[in-house]
């Protein structure tokens, strides 16, 4: 029970990376980003690539990580401002679309080109005990660098004037403009970092075991989830959504299995929509 | 028809021109039925493989249809179609295996099935109208959860391997004529109901609540029980044509069904034709099935890729394109066109729909 509920804790804190990443987009400009998982998947194999060059895991992953980097810039300065254009309803639905097309080219072109393509990342040394349970290196590894991209995030996030101006931009868009801070500006800055966050989930993740091409639309779906439950555009919730996710998931994989565990998530986000569709901790 | 019979003068007269009416409304339906009824013997006569190609075009323009009600009519981005024709396909597979009703009642079975989960999923979306983003999220995380449901349950589902479907009556399997014929009927069908549909009062409150929600909703119409009756009925289209499906070719699996396999197609044909036109999705599905043929016998490589691969990514490039190309779909853009170039030079209304809010 306690080894599930700590494994639960490291793929929570991935889920929670995954939701901030996607709710930071979503309240700046109201996209939310279908493209997401595959952005994960296309860092992991930049990266897979990069090992198989024989470099050392450390360059490897930040190879991944530039590369998600740089398909969210890439996306952004293309599709997104296509998408900014437009106001309301209509925004969110072309966003909603664009990104869908993009997760398909991306995906597509992926599995076409490496079908057995995976990154694992392989961290020897005996396992550590945490509370009496023996954790991998590998776990513990990727929980630290976790907890660290996600400390450093929101200290960013709180203390730093490009934050203030982020937060300003959530709130109103027009009245951020009115004081000087250009919009579009922030928003390419924040898929750049949600691309960076992807980056950072596709090295923590492929730390505890292979991850596949194939596995680009279970991420999206995943960071949806804790994006809904967390709240549409709440950072802290969206931490503590990936965390209580996480456990869930962790649990029901146990106790009820593997297949049924993506079913209780959806239960918990339809659940969510219906009785606080704010989320958690929702504005 | 109600406001043209208060002006109308004698009882011949008003039967004139009702049936007027109904003949225009009638005629694109009349056309695609004619179009299809005639075209196994110029185009496939006894090719296996062409009918083989034909049915699955006819069963994507279904499911088109029934996608193009819910999407394009009610503005509810339903990214589960795949996963609502399994319901149908799955639904039906195991009614017939687990209990000895007949075939028809099986599919009701399975439709059923699609128009309670559709329905449901609409009236988690959008109570408290909580707009597109909740329906889209909502839709694809049931996709998953579907897809994973069907992996999970070996005993029920077959798992990877998915059902053989027993007590298929001779006839309908996907290579034989009788098949095309079968699904050419489901989609004329499919094309009646939507036109029914549009003609009264609910086909106004879709234009109402498409057009301005909000002004809708001012003028009174309940914009969440349209939405919910469109996916409802959408989804039966979609359930029903996913089990006619699984018992002409005779099996069911996870593959037929997937999302990769099912929604974007179903999203770019529908697209093609134009959001929310009646005989969009048949020609979105004509085309599409042309572009798919080709591929398969291109068989070449491009920039190391096979071309064949490549299909996924294609049709993420045509979401693409057609969203941020044509808004209203490719086939009205081409037949604006026409008119202009046609000479007919009545005042056009511009480019489609300059979208309000842009500044």
């Amino acid at each position: 029970m306690k080894a599930v509920v700590l494994d639960g804790i490291v793929i929570g804190l991935a889920f929670g990376l995954l939701g901030v990443g996607m709710t930071l987009v979503y309240g700046l400009g109201g996209v939310i980003n279908l493209a997401y998982g595959q952005i994960v998947v296309l860092g992991a194999i930049i990266a897979s690539l990069v090992l198989e060059r024989g470099h050392s895991q450390a360059f490897a992953a930040a190879v991944g990580v530039l590369a998600a980097i740089g398909v969210s810039l890439l996306l952004d300065l293309t599709l997104l401002r296509a998408v900014y254009r437009r106001h309301g309803e209509e925004r969110i639905l072309l966003g909603l679309l664009l990104t869908l097309g993009a997760a398909f080219v991306i995906g597509g072109l992926l599995t076409a080109r490496y079908p057995t393509g995976a990154l694992f990342i392989s961290i020897t040394g005996e396992p550590v005990s945490i509370l009496g349970v023996p954790m991998s290196r590998g776990s513990i590894w990727a929980s630290v660098i976790a907890l660290a991209v996600g400390g450093v995030l929101l200290l960013f996030l709180g203390l730093t004037t490009f934050g203030r101006g982020l937060r300003s931009v959530i709130q109103d868009e027009t009245g951020a403009r009115l004081v000087g801070i250009n919009p579009s500006f922030v928003r390419t800055v924040v898929f750049a970092l949600s691309g960076a966050l992807a980056g950072v989930v596709a090295v923590t993740q492929s730390m505890n075991g292979p991850l596949e091409v194939n596995k680009g639309f279970e991420l999206t779906t995943f960071a949806l989830i804790v994006t809904v439950v967390g709240g549409l555009g709440s950072v802290a919730g969206a931490f503590l959504a990936g965390l209580l996710l996480g456990v869930v998931n962790a649990l029901s994989a146990h106790y009820i299995g593997q297949y049924f565990t993506s079913v209780i998530l959806l239960g918990v986000a339809a659940l969510t929509i219906l009785v606080r569709p704010r989320g958690l901790l929702g504005r | 028809m109600s406001e043209t019979s208060e002006r109308a003068g004698s009882a011949q007269e008003r039967g004139q021109r009702l049936s007027v009416v109904v003949g225009r409304a009638l005629l694109p339906i009349a056309v695609v039925a004619a179009i299809l009824a005639v075209l196994p013997p110029f185009w496939f006569e006894d090719s296996p493989y062409t009918t083989s190609l034909a049915v699955k075009a006819l069963v994507f323009a279904s499911y088109g249809i029934g996608f193009n009600l819910i999407f394009g009519c009610t503005n509810q981005l339903f990214l589960c179609v795949g996963a609502l024709a399994g319901i149908g396909g799955y639904g039906t597979a195991i009614t017939a295996d687990r209990s000895s009703l007949p075939m028809a009642a099986a599919i009701a079975a399975g439709t059923a099935g699609a128009a309670l989960i559709g329905g449901l999923l609409s009236w988690i979306a959008v109570r408290r109208s909580l707009g597109v983003i909740f329906t889209g999220i909502v839709t694809l995380v049931f996709s998953l959860a579907f897809a994973n449901f069907l992996l999970g349950q070996r005993d029920l589902t077959g798992s990877e391997t998915g059902l053989v479907i027993t007590g298929i009556p001779s006839g309908i399997a996907d290579d034989q004529v009788g098949g095309y014929y079968l699904f050419a009927g489901v989609v004329v069908g499919f094309l009646l109901v939507f036109r029914v549909l549009q003609l009264s009062h609910v086909g106004w409150a879709f234009r109402g609540l498409r057009d301005d929600e909000m002004a809708a909703e001012l003028a009174g119409v309940d914009v969440a029980r349209y939405r919910i009756y469109a996916a409802t009925v959408g989804s039966a289209m979609i359930g029903l044509a996913g089990a006619l499906y699984a018992y002409s070719s005779g099996f069911v699996s996870p593959d037929t069904y997937a999302f990769q396999n099912v929604d974007v197609r179903v999203l770019v044909l529908v697209a093609f034709g134009g959001l929310g036109a009646l005989v969009g999705p048949v020609i979105g599905a004509g085309v599409l099935a042309v572009v798919d043929e080709r591929l398969a016998t291109a068989q070449g490589q491009f920039l190391d890729f096979d071309v064949i691969q490549l299909r996924e990514a294609l049709y993420g490039v045509f979401v693409i394109a057609i969203f941020l190309g044509f808004r209203r779909g490719v086939v009205p853009a081409v037949v604006t066109l026409a008119r202009r170039i046609g000479g007919r030079r009545r005042r056009e209304t511009g480019p489609p729909r300059p979208a309000p809010s842009e500044r």
